[in-house]
């Protein structure tokens, strides 16, 4: 049969973002695909040249819409390697809940918008559901819905509220209870199986030389997980352990991808109600804002010749700030600020996943790798 | 209770692999060295590696497989137009070692890899590579590519190509990732002589409004 080049995207409903995958068919069978990537590059590493090292979390926020706080803690992480900045004990164990929490708001994200994709629209609507209550919690930390600005340099921009903690427990234990509903929807439903299961293997070995990070690997039977490979953060005092799927002797598939994350936003959910019990000075506390309890004195300046550079295990793989300092107005700015996104590795890797498949395994293909267009395009 | 790698076993693993590289490339120009990072609670260490241009792609083979580094996490390039001689222009390289391998089989299914991470040592520990490749100043700066060894360095060395202009010898398809296809040749947004500010004026801080904005020939044109 003649084979032919489809265009999917930029606008389809497949990409989730905006660009777009060249699709090389032979009938209904994929065999050669090419992404095309940089729809909505913004400059975000130059723009961090002119701006001072406080004011570039706005914009790591804005790198990825679903996940906001992670993507700035990325950053915050690295600027403290860059001028070498201890911070509070308190401060890590509320970042790490405000990180976790956005880990399930994001997991969540992905949840709802893959399952339209593979033929189930009710998912979409639980899960935004409890995505809410996530982004309920994450408002009263950073005061927003979606863009949080929460970290700073050396601590947090705020304390945990007056009555959060017992909040928080409510709702995560709530969300808990009801991820239970979420497997019964869909891990008994044969549209989603069908869909799902025995697609797009991948091989954990094959998709770390490919650089793809995160649940996908840990979707293939490894638990490598930065939090406790390069560990950062109070990662190592609550309790919890990586997520692991076992998978086919094929590689992970799909159906794999999906219940790595959907056992990741439990181990999420128990890592916040752990470190709320552990919080030091008690999860009921409120300090004052910049109390130096929550907030350590950091340098304005890095030197030239410094550097900093941080792994951070993002929702969607392992993300890396790496800042040069020195540069402009003495050092108040970054020479070079250079930003390693997840998803613009694995989208390659993901797009040579689906050769060899038919064309409707596409959507169900890509989606299950969870890109997101903000991060990749910058 | 959560887990981590033991940051001493961690200290001794990135001595073992210095040790190993300075035997192997002793007298090459090449210099290889523990360092920590400076922030955080743990001062995790990493190894630093400051590689001649010529050397690289050697290296690069020595890393993979002899020393298992098997994950290329981040390509990116520096443009110095006031540095040193020796450095107009800089690759930085950082890698990973994450001792992935395929799960074993046990008849149709696969056994899940669980490793206690505390108890990790030597050539288990992962650890973190920074490898740094500085050029002398000239037009058309090239490194060798990697692309063979680790795949996952291909796209980025189109983004640092794409973005800073800096080439990669022996890249098969490089093209334009983030900037649209039909840029100009030679417009590499990320080198320094490109500013981002508007008529030599700072209007993110001095104007935010824009009001004082003049066109660059105001006064001189009736």
């Amino acid at each position: 049969m003649a084979e032919m080049w489809i265009s999917m995207g930029p606008q389809h409903p497949m990409t989730h973002g905006l660009w777009t995958l060249r699709v090389k068919v032979d009938g209904e069978t994929v065999i050669d695909t090419e992404p095309d990537l940089g729809y909505i590059h913004r400059a975000v590493e130059k723009i961090a040249e002119l701006r001072d090292f406080t004011k570039f979390t706005t914009y790591c926020d804005r790198l990825c819409y679903a996940s906001a706080n992670t993507w700035s803690h990325a950053y915050i992480y690295a600027v403290e390697n860059l001028l070498e900045v201890e911070v509070p004990e308190r401060a890590e164990y509320i970042r790490l809940v405000a990180v976790e929490i956005q880990r399930i708001a994001s997991h969540l994200m992905w949840l709802g918008a893959y399952c339209p994709d593979v033929g189930n629209l009710t998912a979409f609507v639980w899960c935004l559901r409890e995505r809410e209550m996530m982004l309920d919690l994450l408002q009263e930390l950073g005061g927003s819905r979606l863009h949080y600005n929460f970290p700073r340099v050396g601590g947090v921009k705020r304390d945990l509220p007056i009555g959060f903690a017992q909040r928080c427990r409510t709702k995560i234990n709530l969300f808990l209870n009801r991820i239970q509903e979420y497997e019964a929807l869909l891990d008994e439903s044969t549209v989603f199986l069908v869909r799902t299961q025995g697609v797009g293997y991948a091989k954990p070995e094959e998709m770390v030389n490919h650089g793809v990070t995160g649940p996908n690997v840990r979707a293939g039977g490894i638990n490598y997980d930065v939090r406790w490979a390069h560990p950062y953060s109070v990662y190592d005092e609550v309790d919890w352990e990586p997520s692991v799927e076992k998978p086919s002797i094929k590689g992970a598939d799909c159906y794999d991808r999906y219940r790595v994350r959907v056992e990741e936003m439990q181990q999420s959910g128990r890592m916040v109600l752990d470190a709320l019990d552990k919080m030091p000075g008690g999860a009921d506390t409120h300090h004052q804002h910049g109390d130096e309890a929550i907030l350590a004195k950091a340098p304005l300046r890095a030197p030239e010749g410094t550097s900093g550079f941080h792994h951070f295990e993002d929702s969607r793989g392992e993300s890396m700030f790496y800042i040069v300092g020195g540069g402009e107005q003495r050092g108040k700015f970054p020479y070079r600020n250079s930003i390693r996104s997840p998803m613009f590795i694995t989208i390659p890797y993901a797009s040579k996943c689906m050769i060899g498949y038919k064309v409707a395994d596409i959507p169900a293909i890509m989606g299950s790798f969870d890109p997101c267009i903000g991060e990749t395009d910058r | 209770m959560g887990m981590k790698i033991d940051m001493e076993a961690a200290e001794v693993a990135a001595n073992l692999v210095v040790a190993q590289g300075r035997s192997r490339w002793g007298g090459t120009g090449l210099t290889m060295e523990v360092q920590h990072h400076a922030g955080g609670r743990f001062k995790r260490p990493y190894i630093r590696i400051d590689c001649p241009r010529q050397h690289w792609l050697a290296v690069a083979k020595w890393l993979r497989f002899d020393a298992g580094v098997d994950h290329c996490s981040m390509i990116t390039g520096i443009h110095w137009p006031e540095g040193p001689d020796e450095r107009r222009w800089e690759v930085v390289i950082h890698l990973m070692r994450m001792n992935v391998i395929d799960p074993p089989e046990r008849g149709n299914w696969v056994e899940q890899v669980v490793r206690d991470a505390s108890i990790l040592q030597e050539e288990d520990v992962p650890l973190e590579f920074e490898v740094s490749i500085c050029l002398p100043d000239t037009r058309t700066p090239s490194v060798p590519s990697v692309q063979q060894v680790w795949v996952g360095a291909d796209w980025n060395e189109k983004e640092t190509w794409d973005l800073v202009g800096i080439d990669f010898d022996g890249h098969v398809g490089m093209r334009r990732v983030l900037l649209p296809h039909d840029s100009p040749v030679g417009y590499h947004p990320l080198q320094k002589q490109h500013k981002l500010r508007y008529h030599d004026f700072e209007e993110m801080y001095d104007d935010a409004q824009g009001f004082q904005r003049k066109p660059v020939d105001a006064g001189k044109i009736k």
